[in-house]
């Protein structure tokens, strides 16, 4: 008796430890750390804007003299300011002295995840559309599936850029001193640079991600002004700008802002989910000879995803070069070539490894993520962050990146509402999937055309990381013919496609004055 | 073994009951004796709570789930048993493209202990504690519910049962366990919880606290009983609208039931078990039967088993 109380005992303490052990379940989220930017590309006040003229398009008022006494106020304003942080406020410094435009770019993922719900269908059958004028009553505006996501990051990526070029010109105009080399009592909590300190960065890219992610998220307009804030007041407590500083920052940013929202008013966005005119699409497909035609999978039909997406403006090629640029048709169902395609997809529901489902989740980005625009922002965010860019570089290469990005969705919507190709389970439903399938035509695959748009990019950018990046690309593309919602030529055509948008992006990023 | 239907049924957006000599009941071995369970059960719901609304959903269907039970128990002595048990488990949809998922489940160890049995002329008080471990037995899909087979967490449980037993075979049985799960590994590296966009590919499993009444009749050779059971995930958020479940949703189900168990020789007997969910949260509302075998040998007889 006496032996078994002590394996008894013995069992009861291996669960309570194997329990306890198991009991911190809190998953922390990596954190960027600030870092002391060494190339401050002085000259960056000249590089290529997108929406604007150039980085003087738009004006910023001369601040006032380091020895005037309105400067000397603001530094004694700081100092108390600095003095009377809490240490949750310190940390927001360092938070956001990390890297402000990739911390505003994690915030439009996280919305962009958020708001990428499709609508539930109501009792007739039929699906309500959101409605950018009641973004708050359900269904929420935006439906933010991946053509909607891949412009969102695009427009606040090009919205950041251009206000830190126009920021960095009026900088090295006015070259006012950061407060702590106007005054050695000042100990800022985050790095150092020279950078000139007016029109401050950081509230330029707080004022611009926060009204143009106003414009593409306004339900979330309470949310972004405290973010907005938070930002600016950041900069007080770290010590790395004074008020004026801020407030031009912050006017500049607005006006900026304003620019991309009126381009992005115009570039044919309002019509990308026309649904009234989805049967003339459909009509003209049929007179080009397409008689078989995609139609939903969802119960009900939902009606198709943003039909129209494809005639969105585009960044980096215009829309003949667009046209001309766009994949021959695939084969046609019930060729040898389409039946090859199907039956390895036949096989793969029967012999689906583990590692193969692996892939699928790994890169569906579907419902409820930040789309697989999101994934290859993400992958910038992190390589900017590891070679330590300054804001105005880092911009660049979110912007470069994401404008290939949504030319690369722009590109792939056209082709998929010109062919209207089935998806494989409408072929042939014995072809069950090991992911959701997507609510629009399967040639070309657009994880295909984004993932090789976004790899060709980022190995520009980031030429040390090539292998890896293009690696990641085919992985993605192929994690669709393992989930069996795409046909392999959806795929591979789809690559080469996206590294063709991708290519004009590189052309756009030789010669915006950078090098 | 309920350990083990909770998990599994967790996750397959299912809860489910099962009544033999297991963790959670009142009913020990006595030394020597090996039980053998074979079962098959299976449950299935077209409604289910997206956080605490009740819906269906057309692209769902029908959600259907088929479980093959092997467990074995052992009375090391009259007041310890051991108990060993795993399940086969597939999924399936009578609409859904989605792959069903099937296979071998997670491996269940539990230790028993009877510390207590008081005996007067009108009947006995049993108090026993539970304390046991399962883990998964292969790398089968986690995060892909309502169709994944389990989880996929490692998990630690303890309980308390308390079981009266009159000399007439009246009998009233009450038990709560809290089982302790790890987080799932994912195989994504971002995922939405409460709100807030994750970087990591490990989801914060919540914790299970559950507790079953029992009320019954036993005698050497049938045994009866209603029950009413209860789990909660201790943390975890809800289902978004028209969004898909995740292991990291908070579910909860009460479900009702009945149990009846018969010998039709020696130590073989016969046994099946009726089940429906009344209200949950982030669970299917499913209706579940099991049918199935215990098998009684060495030492011991049925009638001595039933004793106990």
């Amino acid at each position: 008796m006496k032996k078994i109380k002590y394996i008894l005992s013995l069992f009861v303490s291996a669960s309570l430890l194997f329990g306890l052990n198991r009991c911190s379940k809190t998953v922390e989220n990596p954190v960027f750390e600030p870092y002391a930017e060494t190339n401050l590309d002085a000259t960056g006040g000249n590089w290529k804007t997108y929406v604007l003229a150039n980085g003087s398009d738009i004006a910023v008022p001369a601040p006032e003299d380091a020895t005037s006494a309105a400067y000397l106020a603001e530094l004694a304003d700081l100092k108390s300011k600095m003095s009377a942080a809490t240490a949750g406020q310190q940390d927001l410094a360092r938070l956001w002295g990390a890297n402000g435009v990739l911390r505003w770019h994690e915030i439009a993922r996280e919305l962009a995840a958020q708001y990428n719900v499709p609508p539930d269908y109501k009792d007739d059958g039929t699906y309500p559309a959101p409605d950018p004028l009641n973004p708050t009553v359900y269904p929420r505006f935006p439906f933010a599936n991946p053509p909607y996501a891949s412009r969102a990051f695009a427009l606040l990526a090009v919205a950041q850029y251009d206000a830190l070029v126009t920021a960095w010109h009026a900088k090295f105009q006015y070259s006012r001193l950061a407060p702590y080399k106007n005054d050695a009592s000042i100990q800022p909590l985050i790095p150092v640079n020279d950078l000139p300190s007016y029109p401050s960065e950081d509230a330029v890219v707080a004022a611009a991600s926060r009204e143009v992610l106003k414009f593409l998220f306004p339900g979330e307009k309470p949310l972004l002004d405290e973010k907005s804030t938070e930002h600016k007041n950041s900069r007080l407590w770290a010590g790395a700008n004074v008020q004026s500083d801020l407030d031009a920052g912050d006017s500049l940013g607005r006006m900026v802002a304003l620019r991309v929202i009126a381009y992005a008013k115009t570039d044919k966005m309002g019509a990308a989910n026309n649904q009234v005119a989805y049967p003339n699409l459909k009509a003209d497909a049929t007179a080009r000879g397409i008689t078989v035609q995609w139609t939903s999978r969802d119960i009900p039909a939902r009606p198709p995803m943003l039909p129209f997406f494809g005639e969105v403006k585009t960044w980096n090629l215009d829309r003949p070069t667009l046209i001309s640029v766009r994949p021959a048709a695939p084969p046609a169902i019930g060729t040898p070539d389409f039946e090859t395609a199907l039956n390895e997809l036949r096989d793969m529901v029967k012999n689906r490894t583990r590692e193969q489902f692996r892939i699928t989740t790994y890169w569906a980005d579907g419902v409820g993520t930040y789309t697989p625009p999101g994934h290859w922002d993400r992958r910038a965010a992190e390589l900017i962050y590891e070679k330590q860019f300054n804001e105005l570089r880092s911009a660049r290469a979110m912007a470069l990146v994401n404008t290939a990005l949504q030319d690369a969705g722009v590109a792939c919507w056209d082709t998929k509402y010109f062919y209207l190709l089935p998806r494989p389970t409408e072929v042939d439903p014995d072809v069950t999937t090991a992911t959701g399938i997507p609510n629009f035509p399967a040639y070309t695959s657009g994880h295909s055309t984004f993932s090789a748009a976004g790899a060709e990019v980022l190995s520009y950018l980031f030429p040390d990381h090539a292998t890896d990046l293009l690696a990641m690309a085919k992985e993605a593309s192929n994690s669709r013919i393992y989930g069996c919602i795409h046909y392999r030529f959806d795929c591979e055509i789809g690559l080469e496609h996206g590294k063709k948008i991708g290519d004009f992006a590189i052309q756009r990023g030789q010669n915006d004055g950078s090098q | 073994m309920r350990t083990i239907y909770i998990l599994f049924s967790l996750l397959a957006l299912t809860p489910q009951s099962s009544f033999a000599q297991t963790p959670t009941d009142g009913l020990m071995m006595p030394k020597g004796v090996i039980c053998v369970l074979g079962q098959y059960s299976q449950n299935s719901w077209d409604e289910y709570w997206e956080g605490t609304n009740k819906r269906s959903n057309s692209n769902i269907g029908t959600v259907t789930t088929q479980n093959v039970m092997v467990m074995g128990n052992y009375g090391i002595t009259d007041a310890i048993n051991v108990m060993l048990g795993l399940p086969y488990i597939s999924t399936k949809s009578d609409v859904s493209y989605l792959t069903g998922q099937s296979g071998l489940q997670d491996i269940g160890l539990w230790l028993k202990y009877q510390p207590l049995e008081v005996k007067s002329g009108f009947g006995s008080l049993k108090l026993q504690v539970t304390g046991g471990l399962s883990a998964p037995v292969r790398k089968y899909v986690g995060d892909f519910l309502p169709f994944s087979i389990g989880l996929h967490t490692p998990a630690a449980s303890l309980r308390g049962i308390l079981n009266y037993t009159t000399r007439f075979g009246l009998y009233a049985t009450a038990q709560a366990g809290h089982t302790w799960r790890g987080n799932t590994k994912l195989d994504r590296d971002s995922y939405l919880y409460n709100g807030q966009l994750y970087y990591s590919d490990e989801a914060p499993t919540p914790n299970v606290v559950d507790a079953t009444g029992r009320i019954g009749f036993i005698n050497t050779r049938l045994q009866a009983e209603v029950t009413i059971d209860y789990f909660t995930c201790t943390d975890g958020d809800d289902i978004r609208y028209n969004d898909m479940p995740f292991p990291a949703n908070k579910m909860t189900a009460t479900t009702a039931g009945v149990f009846a168990k018969y010998f039709i020789w020696r130590g073989l007997a016969l046994q099946g078990s009726y089940g429906k969910v009344l209200s949950g949260r982030n669970v299917g509302q499913s209706t579940q039967f099991s049918g199935g075998f215990t098998w009684f040998f060495n030492v011991c007889k049925p009638k001595e088993a039933d004793k106990k």
